[in-house]
């Protein structure tokens, strides 16, 4: 009878010893093991500023977040504007330019033309900034801030990550496109276009 | 020694005689032939070239070593340097070509999560492009990792009458587009059958494959919910100038015939703080990648703030790729 306790309990401190001995911790779920394991501030090795100068980027702040996007003006081919246009609008109107048109691959298919023209964003004097809905001058390098006036839930999306693309890694800082890196101001649709990929392989198999 | 044993060598030896006098002719050719054979290879080996003999020693003695190295889960970071470094130079002797292999390990304090928007995507298929070159897949099967499914609207997710092979100009109308790929569980059945403990999730959730010691049984294939594994039926087939040269142990590196591979969230860009190649081609932006446990980051925003779902979640596979739309 002593020799059957003794085996007994000898079976049971292995027992709770082997269930002990794991290495890794169970979770429910995927959800309750990154609430666990969650860091408030992660520094990384590695840094997207490794691949960028973020002094070649333009900051965005908003009281939730703040990140870097690209830089609008760089991209533009002649800048500034009023480099060509040392006149207004309205004075160029009144001259004569005999039939001359600048500006003439923009078609302009943002919305209709009764909601939309080029007045919305670019106002009459001063052409190197953008304009908003109540005639304030906005930067070419703010230009989302004139998008957002409409499109408010792609903007709320793209501040907080859900909408648009980082330019380059995961890594902080974070490093975004702006709104008019992928969308044409002029003509945001994305265009119909065939597939870039067939798999002539897959179509063989399933005859 | 005694008679008997004389007797039994005596018998040994005249049945050893008898069969020589018997079939001497035959034997003699065959003797005279491998020898000639022996003296000719070896002749044309040293006049081809001074250092073939070397460099065939040396591709010899890499790849005997291959043979006998352990699983890459149990090496230890020496043992790892070490076969990393056998690889490239097994490569380099074989092609003439320089590879850079990582053997990088998790970073810390980082679990790897995908978000995939379904009102984005339109179906360009861009992404799998990238995935092909980045990944070094087999041009020959057309391997791909990724699926795009076209499905009409208005039926669901409903895979049956998805179609992941269209011709069509997209996006087509009345249509959605759903990319699927590994997902890389958190609960990977794929990991619990395989047989060999050739296939495991990575502290930063990568379920990755040691090609070396995968046997080819394919039960992952079988017990993986969303069809995310894929078998080399054959030899790959990858033209030496599109090999992508910046590889990993456990990812893109060379397969060969008869193992299993599948995406491994591109874990040679992944570790060094890249995105994985089909979140940097798709231009729409549906695709979005980042660190779990950071929670500022936007992956996290995308859990916590979109209405977020995930493929077949009653099976408790905990899958880190999440749906969402707009």
């Amino acid at each position: 009878m002593k020799n059957y306790f003794k085996i007994v309990s000898l079976l049971l401190i292995v027992m709770v010893l082997s269930c002990t001995n794991n290495k890794e911790k169970k979770y429910h779920g995927v959800i309750e093991k990154i609430k666990d394991l969650e860091k408030d501030s992660i520094e990384y090795t590695i840094k997207s500023t490794d691949f960028f100068d973020t002094e070649q980027f333009v900051l965005v702040e908003t009281k939730e977040t703040s990140f870097y996007i690209t830089n609008r003006k760089a991209k533009i081919k002649k800048f500034k504007c009023s480099e060509c246009h040392s006149k207004s609008i309205s004075e160029l109107k009144m001259t004569n330019l005999k039939g001359q048109k600048a500006h003439s691959d923009i078609n302009l298919k943002h919305a209709s033309l009764k909601e939309l023209n080029c007045n919305s964003c670019h106002p009459t004097q001063n052409l190197d900034n953008l304009k908003s809905n109540l005639d304030a001058p906005v930067d070419f390098n703010q230009s989302y801030k004139v998008c957002a006036q409409c499109h408010s839930t792609q903007y709320k999306d793209w501040l907080g990550g859900a909408h648009g693309k980082r330019v380059k890694g995961w890594v902080n800082p974070r490093i975004s496109h702006t709104c008019v890196d992928c969308h044409n101001p002029h003509n945001p649709k994305f265009e119909v276009r065939y597939p870039a990929r067939f798999n002539s392989k897959y179509s063989e198999q399933r005859k | 020694m005694s008679k008997e044993d004389n007797k039994v060598k005596d018998a040994s030896q005249m049945t050893w005689h008898q069969i020589t006098t018997e079939k001497s002719d035959r034997r003699d050719a065959i003797k005279k032939l491998t020898a000639g054979l022996i003296a000719g290879v070896g002749l044309a080996s040293t006049s081809c070239s001074v250092f073939s003999d070397d460099q065939e020693k040396e591709i010899s003695q890499l790849t005997w070593d291959e043979f006998f190295k352990k699983n890459y889960k149990i090496m230890s970071d020496e043992e790892r340097i070490q076969t990393v470094q056998r690889l490239e130079a097994l490569y380099e002797k074989k092609t003439g070509n320089t590879i850079n292999m990582s053997h990088q390990g998790p970073i810390e304090d980082v679990l790897f999560g995908y978000a995939f928007n379904i009102s984005k995507c339109q179906g360009y298929m861009d992404c799998v492009n990238a995935c092909i070159e980045e990944n070094n897949q087999d041009r020959n099967s057309e391997m791909q990792y990724i699926r795009i499914h076209q499905i009409e609207k208005g039926h669901g997710f409903n895979f049956e009458k998805a179609d992941d092979n269209y011709t069509n100009q997209v996006p087509a109308e009345n249509h959605f587009y759903i990319g699927t790929q590994c997902f890389h569980c958190e609960n990977p059945p794929c990991v619990n059958v395989c047989p060999t403990e050739a296939t495991w999730k990575e502290k930063d959730g990568i379920v990755v494959v040691d090609y070396d010691w995968c046997i080819g049984c394919r039960y992952c294939l079988a017990s993986c919910p969303y069809d995310g594994r894929r078998f080399n039926w054959s030899q790959p087939h990858v033209p030496e100038d599109e090999v992508n040269k910046n590889q990993h142990y456990l990812g893109n590196r060379m397969r060969k015939k008869g193992v299993m591979e599948k995406c491994t969230f591109c874990i040679q860009r992944s570790r060094n703080g890249n995105n994985p190649a089909c979140v940097e081609a798709c231009p729409t932006g549906a695709r979005k990648f980042g660190n779990l446990l950071d929670p500022k980051s936007e992956i996290r925003w995308i859990l916590e703030n979109k209405k977020v779902f995930r493929l077949k979640e009653d099976l408790g596979t905990e899958p880190k790729f999440w749906y969402y739309m707009d």
